[in-house]
């Protein structure tokens, strides 16, 4: 059975992209047949944070358009084996997404042997965030600690429960939430709103903290999928999530502020 | 400089009376079955008011109606006859005659939902011109619609999700359950009550229709806006020690008092 997750967010910026990235190769790495789809049409990024922007051939609207095949599409990662990328299309806009040609697609992978379709969603709440979660088996809710990101991804979950297909047949979409650049010295000072403070909010299973790091910047740049950086905290920690989403009993780590030494103390 | 004295004051009010419902047109018949009813509370009936609703019969029964006869058994058993209703247009003149008001049907309207907003003046113009006042008379012969119309309202409405913020849930006539939280920027309302179990913290309106008699319950209170048949309050402009503790918000004379729920 395949299962079709939305990587969504409601608000830009929160890490998203970062996220489908990380948890697509995660997946993959763990020996799961995995593709992930850019429907940022219009801003792909997706490729670049893949490392893959070069090798783009066609993209998500040629393969809805009729224009290309899937196969010919879909973008096989070098590094990791069994994950595929499906770019977005730079010179369309959204509107070029249609319900029935996602459908196909989506069908195609899943008839393709792929257990798992990670959608990357594009912010905000128009037509690109609700083709990509319109699909949906489940959810992963992205939020950073600060209010207005809490506050969408609260509307993104009322529309994932009204709007997509599932929610339409009756059924749930079920939901984790992924708070990323999670900062526990932020959070002590009262800059950050605790993780418990957004559990509480939101009210959905916490499924991974990805703290902040310099990692994630490092990794996006040189087009290397952070989870790869395993030396890093935030690599580490989305590791830890793909584990955790995958069943293992894995506790959550980097939420206390550590001790600075004597010397950190003195030189920062 | 003189100041004009009050001449008299305009209230709305409500008024219990009774509606004789007629399904036959002989007045030896009426009067036996009338006197029947006031025996068994003879002190109830004492100068209660009466409107004869006349909707049941048909034109030709209607004109059969001796409504002189009619009028001097209700006063003969101490009702106040109040006027008729429901009568056909050719009994019109017949009942002026014989010195009956003429109310304007009732509506369908369930009677729980409007107001009576004008003062109780026995006056003809008020009794014929009146909308409001009639609507105020409908209610107690309305008994067996107004079970009916409770019963749907029990019926109710469950929400087992999360209301999220930008979701709006309305419970059209009836009251609304919400088994888990309201968002912050969310939006229930509903005709009747409010029930949230969850925390309640999004904008939450009951009696939207007008129902006074709504409650809103909740298990921790941190909306952002609480309304009850129109009279609103922001919960930072209230000075309620209840926020984030179980309440019960109810509108007694305009105004919404939050008690506590235990």
């Amino acid at each position: 059975m395949s299962k079709v997750i939305v990587v969504t967010s409601g608000k830009g910026g929160v890490g998203k992209t970062t996220t489908s990235a990380a948890f697509a190769a995660g997946l993959a790495s763990k020996g799961y047949r995995t593709a992930v789809i850019d429907f940022d049409v219009g801003l792909r990024n997706l490729d670049l944070i893949m490392g893959v922007e070069r090798r783009v051939v066609y993209d998500f609207v040629n393969v809805i358009n009729g224009e290309a095949t899937l196969r010919q599409a879909l973008i096989k990662d070098k590094r990791v084996d069994n994950l595929f990328i499906l770019p977005a299309s730079q010179t369309r806009d959204k509107e070029a997404l249609t319900k029935e040609g996602v459908e196909s697609v989506i069908n195609e992978l899943k008839e393709d042997g792929f257990e798992y379709i990670v959608c990357d969603s594009p912010a905000g709440i128009e037509k690109g965030a609700f083709m990509a979660l319109y699909f949906a088996d489940e959810a992963i809710i992205v939020t950073n600690p600060e209010v207005s990101s809490v506050r969408d991804s609260d509307r993104i979950l009322g529309i994932l429960q009204s709007k997509s297909q599932a929610a339409i047949n009756g059924e749930t979409v079920k939901e984790h939430l992924i708070i990323t650049r999670y900062s526990p010295e932020r959070v002590n000072n009262g800059d950050m709103i605790s993780l418990e403070d957004i559990v509480n909010i939101l009210s959905v299973p916490l499924l991974g903290v990805i703290p902040e790091s310099k990692a994630v910047l490092q990794a996006s740049n040189s087009g290397v999928p952070v989870i790869m950086d395993v030396k890093s905290k935030a690599g580490q920690a989305y590791m830890d999530m793909v584990e955790r989403y995958l069943g293992e009993d894995v506790p959550h780590r980097f939420l206390d502020v550590k001790k600075k030494g004597f010397f950190k103390k003195l030189f920062g | 400089m003189t100041v004009t004295p009050s001449v008299l004051e305009l209230k709305g009010e409500m008024l219990m009376l009774n509606v004789l419902r007629l399904q036959d047109v002989n007045v030896d018949n009426i009067e036996a079955a009338l006197q029947k009813k006031r025996d068994e509370a003879p002190m109830f009936f004492i100068q209660s008011p009466i409107v004869v609703d006349c909707s049941d019969l048909s034109a030709e029964q209607g004109n059969l109606l001796d409504l002189r006869a009619l009028r001097r058994i209700l006063v003969k058993m101490d009702f106040v006859p109040v006027g008729l209703r429901g009568i056909s247009n050719s009994m019109l003149a017949a009942s002026m005659s014989a010195g009956w008001n003429v109310l304007r049907s009732a509506t369908k309207r369930p009677a729980k939902l409007k107001k009576a907003t004008e003062t109780v003046v026995n006056n003809k113009n008020w009794l014929n011109e009146n909308n409001q006042d009639k609507e105020a008379f409908t209610q107690p012969e309305k008994d067996v619609t107004k079970i009916e119309e409770i019963a749907e309202i029990r019926a109710g409405m469950t929400i087992e999700r999360p209301v999220r913020s930008g979701q709006q849930i309305y419970a059209k006539n009836a009251d609304l359950v919400v088994l888990s939280q309201t968002s912050a920027g969310s939006e229930v309302m509903a005709d009747g009550s409010i029930h949230v179990y969850g925390p309640l913290r999004g904008r939450v309106l009951a009696g939207v229709k007008g129902d006074k008699t709504a409650r809103i319950f909740c298990r921790s209170l941190e909306a952002e806006l609480i309304v009850i048949a129109g009279c609103y309050q922001l919960l930072d402009e209230s000075n309620t020690d209840l926020k984030g503790q179980p309440a019960m918000i109810r509108l007694e004379d305009e105004k919404l008092i939050i008690e506590p729920l235990d």
